[in-house]
């Protein structure tokens, strides 16, 4: 000890001791994602909300199930919060504050979670939201959910995963499509075509549809 | 009423019972006015209104202006086909000649007129092309779709499909189509065209066709068309 302090005064180890964490950031090539412990705590931060493997979780709102998400989708919604095209003050604060390589690596580790839906949906109208969503409504101009979403309802690329989805949060977006979507006309997105779905569903129908989809897993 | 002001939309709407008034005088006022109507051959009347709704489901998967759209799967261009194929198709999901449960729902509820008049209005479109199939396969198409592969007895594209891939009646316009659709149909043409043997169709014109073409010529003919305008 006696040794140490003879050769390395205090206010110089400190310097060491402050620079040590730096130099470990700024190492990697992917500075922002490298460190590990990152990605690890902007997923806890994630899960707070979005539930502990990301299934959903009713808080005030219903808060969406993130897990099996389609990576493209939930970049794509990010950008869409940030850019206010998607309206949502707290999804807003979140988003800007996320750099595009952290928003990539949380995409991708969402859609590797996969638990079994939250549930709590009620169950009377299942069997129309399964006609709805594989058949459509032909005779009022309802086109099949299946056609995008596909036949689980796990969806493609930008097309959102709707399997497993929480009931309530279901209801209420497709309830105010045009309320919360595509809200910047300068820069139009693929939003758009949901409008005229959403709007031609009866509220029962969403109902059933969504009842259906959050069964799905 | 509360409804309409909501939406800012001036159409009726299922969801407000209070617009039953509206909602009846819409369609008669439509009659007795504006007289729109469309009748077809072998096909009942219908009107424009209907027509216009209709188009706007149809849309709804096949894209802005019928450009086609990648769903699920690759949802096929409509815009600039002939109305001659189109009513096949159609035909042939009702009667499961050609296999889709989507498609067989879609069509089952169209009556002939409404068919005639969809297919008349998708050959008035002419959107750009959706793009996104590989460039670097265009010229290897291009030649394929000219001049045909003589060793392996696949006949020029364009000899039916025409020089610049629009068809021709009961001939599919190819112009513009989603590569992922032309790939996933010339590769599955005898899964899914054809289905009745009681009741043969044009698609048998294609299949010796679509089995020998190898898995990359077909990606570069689809590569080829789908950025034909």
């Amino acid at each position: 000890m006696g040794i140490v302090r003879a050769r390395w005064p205090i206010p110089l180890l400190i310097l060491i001791a402050l620079a040590l964490p730096a130099t470990a950031r700024v190492g990697g090539r992917h500075a922002a994602i490298g460190a590990r412990g990152e990605l690890g705590g902007k997923l806890e931060y994630c899960q707070d909300c979005h539930g502990t493997s990301g299934q959903g979780y009713y808080g005030y709102y219903p808060i969406p199930r993130l897990a099996g998400q389609q990576p493209e989708y939930i970049k794509n919604q990010l950008r869409a919060f940030n850019e206010r095209r998607r309206t949502s003050n707290i999804m807003f604060n979140v988003a800007h504050s996320l750099s595009p390589g952290m928003l990539t690596a949380l995409a991708e580790r969402f859609s590797e979670f996969n638990p079994p839906p939250l549930g709590g949906a009620p169950k009377g109208s299942a069997a129309l939201g399964r006609k709805i969503f594989e058949d459509g409504l032909p005779e009022a101009n309802i086109a099949a959910c299946a056609a995008c979403h596909g036949p689980d309802g796990r969806g493609k690329d930008q097309i959102p995963r709707l399997a497993g989805q929480l009931y309530p949060y279901v209801v209420k977006v497709l309830i105010n499509w045009t309320r919360e979507r595509g809200q910047n006309p300068s820069t139009p997105d693929i939003s758009a075509v949901m409008e005229p779905i959403a709007h031609s569903l009866s509220r029962s129908q969403v109902e059933a549809i969504a009842a259906f989809v959050s069964t799905l897993r | 009423m509360n409804v309409v002001r909501r939406t800012g939309l001036p159409l009726p709407h299922p969801r407000g019972k209070r617009l039953h008034a509206r909602m009846l005088a819409v369609p008669v006022a439509s009659l007795l006015v504006l007289g729109a109507s469309i009748t077809v051959a072998g096909g009942a009347a219908e009107s424009r209104r209907d027509v216009e709704a209709k188009l706007h489901y149809c849309t709804s998967c096949h894209g802005v202006s019928g450009r086609g759209f990648r769903g699920y799967y690759p949802i096929p261009r409509l815009a600039g086909q002939q109305p001659e194929y189109l009513k096949n198709q159609l035909e042939a999901f009702s009667e499961k000649r050609r296999t889709n449960n989507i498609m067989f729902n879609v069509s089952h509820t169209l009556s002939g007129g409404m068919q005639s008049a969809l297919a008349t209005d998708f050959q008035t479109f002419n959107p750009k092309p959706l793009g996104g199939a590989p460039k670097d396969l265009v010229p290897e198409g291009k030649k394929i779709f000219e001049e045909g592969i003589a060793a392996a007895n696949i006949p020029p594209c364009a000899g039916c499909h025409g020089e610049d891939a629009k068809g021709n009646g009961q001939f599919p316009r190819l112009a513009g189509q989603l590569d992922d659709y032309t790939v996933s149909k010339l590769t599955n043409w005898n899964k899914e065209r054809g289905q009745v043997p009681d009741t043969p169709d044009p698609s048998t014109i294609m299949e010796p066709i679509a089995h020998g073409l190898t898995p990359a010529q077909i990606k570069a003919v689809a590569a080829y068309v789908s950025y034909l305008e």
